[in-house]
C-alpha cells in the first residue's frame, strides 16, 4: 500500500490546507467518496475508499477485479455503497437528482439493436427530461461532436465497435454534465478517431468539466492526464500525479538515463553518491549515456544537480525511465504493471 | 435544479427546464412499445387477438340480428328445417347480448392471446435490459429505479388495454347501437365503468407480474415456461383440486380465474351466475389478486434496493 499525497484524499482544485472557515465557504466537491465500502455477498469489492475529485481529467487504473468498475458505478449511482457515502456536489449519488450532473459511458455496448444510433441518442435525451424539439437539437449536436452525424441513421446492429463507442460517448454528453465518467471510452476506436476523442476530452476538461476515465490503455491515458487513481484489491492504492506517486516510492530505485560526453567519468562520480545503487554505461556506438538506479529520488536529484555544478558536467539529456503509468502501476501493484 | 446554459454543444443556449422523471417514464414506455412493435411475432398475436374480437363483434351483431329479424322463421339447414334461433344456440354460452357476461367472456377468451403477448413483451421489454446489460444506460439518466419500473409497467399496461379494455369498450358501444341506444347507454354506464375497472385490475396485476417475472427469468423461453406454469399448470391443478376436494378456494391458484372474478365483481355480476361452478367468493379472489400484486411489488422493491444490475 502506497501512502497518498494526503490521507487517501486528493482534491485537485481545492486546497486541502484550507482552514475550517474557508472550507465551509467552498462548495461541496464534485465527486466525493467518504469511507466507502461495497460488499457483493461475502466479497469485498471496495474497501474504505475516500476520494474527492473536482475538475480536470483523472485516470482510473488497476488490475482486473481491483474495484474500478464498482467505483465508477457507485459514482454514477448505479450501485449503493454498503458503508460510507458517495456524493455529487453534496447530493447523494443514489438520488436521481445527482445524475443531472453526471454523464456515464459504460463499457458494455448492448442496445436495442433495431434502433438507429440517432433514435437511441434521442431517446436518451428524452430520458434526460428534454422536450422533443430540444432532444432533437441536442441529439444532433452531440452526434456532430463525436463525428457520427452522417452515420447515425443506420441501425445499431450494423455498427462497428468504434461507432458504438462514439454513440455511447454521445449519449453521455447529452445533458452537458459536470462530471463525465467514461469506462474504457477508447476501446475499439481507430487511431484518427482516437485522436479526435482525446481532443474532445481535453476540450471538455479545459471547459471545467471533470472526467474520470477508466482505461487499460495506459499509454493513451498518459496522453490525456498524469493524474491517476490506482486501485488494488478494492482499495485506492495511490492518488495523485505520476510524479507525486513516483516520489513516494522510496523502496523502488528510480531509473534515470543521462546523456553526457564522458559516460565513464560520470559513472565514476555517480558511484560516489550514497543514493546511487547501480550504474550502467551504455555500450559504444550509442549516444554516450549512463543508466543509473538511485534510491530516494528527491535526495538523489538534489545531489546530482550539485554534482553537475561542481564538476561542470555537460548533460545533454536526462530522462527518467520509470515514471510512466505502466512502470508506476507495476511498482504499486507489485507486478508487471499489466492491467 | 436550474438548467445551465451549456456551451459544450455549441448551439444557442437553452433556457428551458428539464422535465421530471415521470415524464422520462412516459418516454421510456413509448420507446419500449416502439421496440415491441418491431417484433413480427407480436403482430401475429395482434392478428389473433383481432380475430377473437372480430368473433365477438360479429357474433353479437348476428345474434341480435337473427333474434330481431328472423326470430320466428324456419330455414332448411342441410335439408332439415331448423328454427333460426336454434342456429345460434351454440353462442348462448357466450352471452352475446351486451350484458356484463358478454364483456367478462370476451376478456376471458382474449386472455389466452394476452398471456402469450405478455410473455413475449416481458422478455423483450424488461428481460433484454437485464440479460444484455443495457440497463445502465437508462439508470445513468436522471431517473430513479422506480421510474424505470413505472415506464416498463406503463408499456405493459398499454399493451393490456389495447388487447382487452379498448375492444371491450367497442363491444359496449356496439351493443348500444344494436339495442335501443339511448336506454342502453344510460342504463349500462355501470357496465362501461366495470369494463374500465376490469381493465385496471388486469393492468395493475399483470404489469407488475410481467415486470417481476421478466426481471427474474429474463429470457423468452424461461419466461414462457413460467407463464405457462402460472396460467396453464396452476389452472389445471386448481380445477382438479377444487373438484376432488370440493373446495372452491383451490381455484384461487388460477390467477386468470381470480382476475376474472374480480372483473365480474367490477361488472356487477351476481356470484351465482358465474360458471364453471363452484367458484371462490369475490373477496377471496380480491385477496388472491392483491397477494400476487403485493408479492410482485415486494420482489421489485427488493431488486430496486439491491440493484446489482451487473452480475
Amino acid at each position: 500500500m502506497i501512502p497518498t499525497t494526503s490521507p487517501a484524499t486528493v482534491t485537485r482544485t481545492q486546497p486541502l490546507a484550507a482552514g475550517p472557515e474557508d472550507r465551509s465557504a467552498l462548495p461541496p466537491p464534485l465527486l466525493l467518496f467518504e469511507q466507502v465500502s461495497k460488499w457483493y455477498g461475502t466479497v469485498l469489492a471496495l474497501n474504505q475508499v475516500t476520494l474527492a475529485l473536482d475538475g480536470g481529467i483523472t485516470g482510473l487504473v488497476g488490475a482486473n477485479g481491483a474495484g474500478k468498475s464498482t467505483l465508477l458505478r457507485l459514482a454514477n449511482g448505479q450501485l449503493r455503497p454498503t458503508l460510507g457515502r458517495v456524493t455529487v456536489r453534496g447530493i447523494d449519488a443514489w438520488d436521481w437528482h445527482a445524475r443531472r450532473l453526471v454523464g456515464y459511458c459504460p463499457d458494455i455496448d448492448s442496445f436495442y439493436e433495431d434502433l438507429s444510433g440517432r433514435r437511441f441518442v434521442w431517446v436518451m435525451a428524452r430520458l434526460c427530461g428534454y422536450s422533443r424539439a430540444e432532444a432533437t437539437r441536442r441529439t444532433e449536436a452531440v452526434l456532430e461532436r463525436v463525428g457520427m452525424r452522417d452515420r447515425a441513421d443506420r441501425k445499431l446492429r450494423g455498427y462497428s465497435k468504434g461507432m458504438r463507442q462514439r454513440v455511447k460517448i454521445a449519449q453521455a454528453l447529452l445533458h452537458d454534465p459536470e462530471l463525465l465518467i467514461l469506462d474504457e471510452p477508447l476501446s475499439g476506436i481507430d487511431p484518427v478517431g482516437r485522436q479526435e476523442l482525446l481532443t474532445l476530452f481535453q476540450e471538455l476538461a479545459a471547459r471545467g468539466k471533470c472526467l474520470l476515465i477508466s482505461s487499460h490503455e495506459l499509454e493513451v491515458l498518459e496522453k490525456l492526464t498524469n493524474h491517476v487513481v490506482i486501485m488494488a484489491r478494492g482499495r485506492v492504492a495511490a492518488v495523485g500525479t505520476l510524479q507525486q506517486i513516483r516520489d513516494l516510492l522510496d523502496d523502488f530505485p528510480v531509473s534515470v538515463r543521462v546523456e553526457v560526453a564522458d559516460p565513464r567519468g560520470l559513472a565514476r562520480l555517480l558511484l560516489g553518491l550514497p543514493e546511487v545503487v547501480g550504474v550502467e554505461v551504455e555500450p559504444k556506438g550509442s549516444a554516450g549515456a549512463v543508466v543509473l538506479r538511485a534510491r530516494h529520488p528527491k535526495r538523489f536529484f538534489a545531489a546530482f544537480g550539485q554534482l553537475v555544478l561542481n564538476e561542470r558536467l555537460e548533460v545533454r539529456r536526462l530522462e527518467p525511465l520509470d515514471e510512466s503509468t505502466h512502470a508506476i502501476l507495476g511498482y504499486v501493484l507489485g507486478g508487471s504493471g499489466k492491467t | 435544479m436550474a438548467a445551465r446554459t451549456d456551451d459544450l454543444l455549441r448551439y444557442r443556449p437553452w433556457r428551458g427546464q428539464p422535465r421530471g422523471p415521470l415524464h422520462a417514464a412516459v418516454a421510456l414506455a413509448r420507446m419500449s412499445l416502439r421496440v415491441l412493435l418491431r417484433q413480427r411475432l407480436l403482430w401475429g398475436l395482434f392478428g389473433l387477438g383481432l380475430l377473437v374480437f372480430s368473433f365477438f363483434f360479429y357474433a353479437q351483431y348476428l345474434v341480435v340480428w337473427i333474434t330481431n329479424q328472423l326470430g320466428t322463421e324456419t330455414v332448411r339447414f342441410a335439408g332439415i328445417p331448423v328454427t333460426v334461433t336454434n342456429l345460434t344456440k351454440f353462442l348462448d354460452r357466450l352471452n352475446l347480448n351486451g350484458t356484463a357476461h358478454t364483456f367478462g367472456n370476451f376478456i376471458w377468451f382474449q386472455g389466452y392471446v394476452l398471456v402469450i403477448v405478455l410473455a413475449l413483451a416481458g422478455s423483450v421489454l424488461v428481460g433484454n435490459d437485464f440479460a444484455h446489460g443495457s440497463l445502465p444506460y437508462y439508470l445513468s439518466k436522471p431517473i430513479g429505479r422506480r421510474h424505470y419500473l413505472l415506464g416498463k409497467c406503463l408499456a405493459v399496461g398499454t399493451l393490456i388495454n389495447v388487447f382487452v379494455t379498448v375492444p371491450a369498450v367497442v363491444l359496449w358501444v356496439e351493443a348500444g347501437l344494436l339495442f335501443d341506444w339511448e336506454t342502453y347507454y344510460l342504463n349500462n354506464v355501470d357496465l362501461l365503468l366495470g369494463v374500465f375497472g376490469y381493465g385496471t385490475v388486469l393492468t395493475v396485476t399483470l404489469s407488475l407480474l410481467v415486470v417481476a417475472t421478466a426481471i427474474w427469468v429474463r429470457r423468452t423461453v424461461p419466461m414462457v415456461m413460467v407463464w405457462m406454469g402460472i396460467f396453464a399448470f396452476l389452472r389445471m391443478l386448481g380445477e382438479q383440486l377444487a373438484r376432488e376436494l370440493e373446495t372452491p378456494a383451490w381455484r384461487l391458484l388460477d390467477l386468470w380465474n381470480s382476475l376474472y372474478l374480480c372483473g365480474l365483481w367490477c361488472l356487477g355480476v351476481d356470484h351465482e351466475t358465474i360458471r364453471p361452478v363452484p367458484q371462490p367468493r369475490f373477496w377471496q379472489a380480491w385477496l388472491a389478486v392483491a397477494g400476487v400484486s403485493v408479492a410482485c411489488l415486494l420482489y421489485l422493491r427488493r431488486r430496486i434496493q439491491a440493484v446489482e444490475i451487473v452480475q
